[in-house]
């Protein structure tokens, strides 16, 4: 509605004259500026630039003239930013190295404290560690195993199907570590979970064993019997 | 003017007073002050009163939601409902919820889990209370919010129409990190 208004303002000769140069001055500013402002064009229209005077050069002379030294000055402007470019891809690949270098730092780091700090908190020679390993599982579902040394509980640990999971695809289990004074000690674990026929089932192992100077290490092994059709408890010493 | 003055002074101070009156009402049923907040919550293992065992730490990724409750509890048993509802919006989107009951009389708790109010989240048992105490439960119910990190985030020690708006805003924040 206003635009069908205005249509109908008569406005005076001069005032038009006067919009008209404004307009064309906006429209020149606006061309210059966008020219100056991009570089992407300022680049793009450079070859057309240089090209335009190569095929006008044998028409006019002076048309020539002041189109070549854009062109030159494009040339001599483009090397840097390559320059630069290339600079910055080197500076970043360099940056990645350094990070990783320093994450491998980080990790090996890691490493050496936990070797430290197992070596301070055990000592090899009151070293205790007692594993668990699994086979086949068909007669026996684990829900927990409890963990006794000389009559004293030291741990009693759940497991989650995943852990389950884990032990039947060959996993071992690392149930206990703790120190033991040189000499005659006595292990009973009891495992308790699903036996045959999904009935509750607990049964116990036991193990008299002399701790000497070295590290000792004690694995239960959970098997399947199958002429008994029951699970079997044992516990083995590595010597 | 001067009376008009006094009386636009009169407002905002008005609206100031409720405002810091309703940031400290949010703030206590929060409770900034929990130890554990924006430490890793300390890892367990509990059996289920129906279903395998659970350990937390096998949950990393997820955004976990504990609630220590007790049969005994009745807003807790209100709350295990409304913790129910958000868990069916947003399990799809890596959500985790456990119930830890602390009866004395775990039997209860059972009753509870095979009664008519069930609910669909794994209701553990912790017989020994060890882990209401490494967690220092000292008001029921209590719920805290775990991030995919494993770090606690938040704690509600409450409940109330108020306090629920506040989980699932809290709730949220978590889900969409």
């Amino acid at each position: 509605m206003i635009g069908i208004n205005m249509s109908h303002v008569v406005l005076r000769p001069s005032f038009l004259a006067a919009r008209k140069g404004l307009a064309a001055g906006l429209v020149a500013a606006l061309i210059g500026l966008s020219l100056a402002g991009s570089p992407a064009i300022a680049q793009n229209a450079a070859p057309a630039a240089a090209a335009a005077p190569a095929n006008a050069a044998p028409q006019s002379a002076p048309a020539s003239t002041p189109a070549t030294p854009p062109a030159g000055a494009d040339a001599a402007a483009t090397p840097p930013a390559a320059d630069a470019s290339a600079d910055a891809a080197p500076d970043t690949r360099g940056l990645d190295q350094e990070v990783q270098g320093l994450k491998k730092d980080v990790v090996d780091l890691n490493r050496d404290l936990f070797v430290l700090e197992e070596e301070l908190l055990f000592p090899a020679n009151t070293q205790v560690a007692v594993f668990l390993s699994m086979d086949v599982g068909d007669f026996f579902a684990l829900d927990s195993v409890q963990l006794k040394i000389d009559q004293k509980e030291v741990i009693n640990y759940l497991y989650t199907p995943r852990e389950v999971e884990a032990l039947l695809r060959g996993g071992v289990h690392r149930l206990y570590l703790g120190n033991l004074k040189v000499g005659k000690h006595e292990l009973v674990a009891f495992f308790s979970g699903k036996g045959p026929n999904d009935r509750d089932y607990k049964r116990g192992a036991n193990l008299s064993f002399e701790k000497g100077i070295g590290a000792k290490y004690l694995e239960l092994k959970i098997n399947d019997r199958q002429r008994k059709q029951q699970p079997e408890f044992e516990i083995k010493d590595w010597e | 003017m001067l009376r008009r003055v006094c009386l636009w002074w009169r407002c905002v101070s008005t609206a100031l007073a409720v405002l810091i009156a309703l940031s400290t009402g949010t703030a206590s049923l929060a409770q900034p002050t929990y130890f554990l907040l924006g430490h890793e919550a300390p890892d367990f293992a509990l059996r289920a009163v129906a279903g395998s065992n659970v350990r937390l730490s096998e949950h990393r990724g997820d955004v976990v939601v504990l609630s220590f409750w007790s049969s005994r509890c009745s807003p807790c048993r209100t709350q295990l409902a409304a913790l129910d509802k958000s868990l069916a919006t947003y399990r799809s989107v890596g959500l985790q919820m456990y119930g830890i009951n602390v009866d004395d009389d775990q039997t209860r708790a059972i009753e509870f889990a095979h009664g008519g109010q069930t609910v669909n989240f794994a209701l553990l048992l912790d017989p020994a209370k060890a882990v209401s105490r490494r967690y220092e439960v000292d008001n029921l119910p209590m719920t805290l919010l775990i991030d995919r990190n494993g770090i606690v985030r938040y704690v509600l020690r409450d409940y109330s129409a108020k306090s629920d708006d506040l989980y699932l805003q809290q709730l949220r924040t978590l889900l969409n990190e």
